[in-house]
Order: structure tokens, then sequence, then C-alpha cells
């Protein structure tokens, strides 16, 4: 743990345990999307689905960097992530990204990834609203996964027919964001 | 339709397998089998048994997620 760290936003008046437990619900979150993201993407075939896989991919990879950010956030802060993984799955702040029951149904998938999505996009609003000039680490960080967020999100609504995203996809490396945390 | 007391309602805490309810704006839910709502709890900062009117004002959502949820009696105030 790093003591002065942490005392410093507990002096701004941050609950800090608090703050701790959401830091490692969204890491279970993003972990777990990683995983449930493999099965999406997997299935993802056919004229449809082969057109989604590169951005389902991107999302997945993201997620995975989003996880590894969040981890020494969490040990800093004197947080820990629990030995067993089942527990760890079962604490994430999202619903599991499961499947359809067809996996041939393209717009299903598609709505569980943008459902996903919207749910990261509420949970780092939700981390960055707690910590907005008080903690000023955890805010640069929990703001550069919302950026990432809510590009996915843009993404998948663009392909549902939701209306343009207004971006293109990642030209290039992943997480243009977090990558300063990945270093 | 079920008419709870705040202190009736504290039992539904989800704790120790017991059932998760939620008061809002009046209404009394039932959040026991929401994932995000196991053994009570609600994104570290939220505990089921409680009116939590007043908590939504802040939260990263409306109610619609709430009233997907049945409704399984009215809070007294
Ligand atoms: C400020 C703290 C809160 C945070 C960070 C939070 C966060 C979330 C998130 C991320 C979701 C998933 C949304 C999605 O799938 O896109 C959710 C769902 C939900 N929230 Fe909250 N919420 C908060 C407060 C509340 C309060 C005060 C209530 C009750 C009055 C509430 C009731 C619910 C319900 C019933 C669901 C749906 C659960 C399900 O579908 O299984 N939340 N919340």
């Amino acid at each position: 743990m790093a003591k002065v760290t942490r005392e410093m936003v507990e002096r701004s008046g941050v609950n800090v345990d608090k703050l701790v437990e959401l830091l490692v619900k969204n890491a279970a979150a993003e972990l777990t999307t990683f995983y449930y993201y493999t099965i999406l993407r997997v299935n993802l075939i056919g004229l449809q689905g082969e057109g989604l896989k590169e951005i389902a991919e991107t999302a997945r990879i993201e997620d995975r960097n989003h996880f590894e950010a969040l981890v020494p956030r969490i040990y800093e802060l004197g947080g820990s992530l629990p030995n067993s993984m089942k527990e760890f799955h079962d604490m994430s702040a999202c619903p599991p990204a499961n499947l359809p029951d067809s996996p041939n149904d393209v717009e299903g998938i598609l709505k569980i990834l943008v459902e996903a999505e919207r749910c990261a996009v509420r949970g780092y609003t939700q981390i960055c609203n707690m910590t907005a000039g008080k903690d000023h680490r955890t805010y640069d960080l929990a703001l550069s996964i919302l950026h990432e967020e809510i590009e996915h999100e843009s993404w998948f609504s663009e392909f549902l027919g939701e209306g343009p995203s207004g971006h293109f996809l990642r030209r290039g490396e992943t997480s243009p964001f977090v990558s300063k945390f990945l270093r | 339709m079920k008419i709870f007391t705040k202190e009736e309602l504290s039992y539904f805490n989800g704790e120790n397998g017991k059932p998760s309810y939620i008061a809002f704006e009046g209404k009394v839910y039932d959040v026991t089998k929401s994932f995000l709502w196991m053994g009570g709890k609600h994104q570290a900062l939220h505990r089921a048994g409680e009116d939590l009117t007043d908590a939504l004002k802040d939260a990263p959502h409306g109610s619609e997620f709430i009233k997907r949820f049945p409704m399984v009696g009215v809070l007294k105030d």
C-alpha cells in the first residue's frame, strides 16, 4: 500500500474503502467481460457477423487492458483482489455478457455488447464523480477508461442502427487513452 | 397489497439468504433475482432493506432499471 497516497485521498473526503470496493467490482467486470467477449467474438460469423468481429476484438482487448490498469491502483490504495476467481466473477459491477440463446443471432449479440458497454460507462462515470478534484490519480485512470468505454458504446450502437458514432475504428495500437497506465 | 413499515422493510436486506427488497418513491420492489443486488448490496454503495429514493439522485442511471422488478408492496411513511 502507498500510505501517503491513501492518506491524501482520505483527507480529501473520499470514503477509500468504498472506492476500493468499487474499483475491484469494476476490475471484475473488465476481466469477466474479456472472457465473455471471447465467446461472443468467436460466434460473430457469417455475412453479418464477420464485419463486427474486429471491433468486438478491439473492445475485448481494451477491456483486458482496463483490468490490468485498475489492479495497481487497487493495491496502491490498500485494497486487494479476492483469492477466488469465482468470488471475483460474482462481485462484478456488471451482469455477465452471456451469449444469446441463439448463437447465430448477430443483432442479439450486438445488444449484449452495447449493454455491457453502457453498464461500464455508468460505472466509470460514478467513479469519476466520486473522485473529481479529490483523488487525482484514480480520476485520471477512470476518465481514461471512460473515454474508451464511450467509444466502444458508440461503435456498437452505430451497428445497431442508432445513428452515426462519429468515430473510426482504432488505427494502430489499442487503448489510446489507457496505455499510459500500462507502461 | 402489503404495507411495509421501515422496520419491516429492513428485514429484507439480502443477508444470510433473506430476500432483497428496496423502496423507491413509496413502492417496494423485490430485487432478489438481480445479479447486481447479490447479498443485498449494490455497487458497494447501497444496501437492500432501505428506502433509496434520495440515493437514486446521485446514481448513474434512472428509475427504469428498478421498475423492471416485481413490486411487492408499498412503504408506510
Ligand atoms: C450511486 C450509486 C449507484 C451506482 C454506481 C449504480 C450503478 C448501476 C449500474 C452500473 C447498473 C447496471 C446498469 C446497466 O446494465 O447499464 C445498475 C443497475 C441497477 N441499479 Fe444501480 N447504481 C447506483 C444506485 C442505485 C440505487 C440508489 C438504486 C435503487 C434505488 C439502484 C437500483 C438499480 C437496479 C434495480 C438495477 C438493475 C439491476 C438488474 O437489472 O439486475 N441503483 N446500477
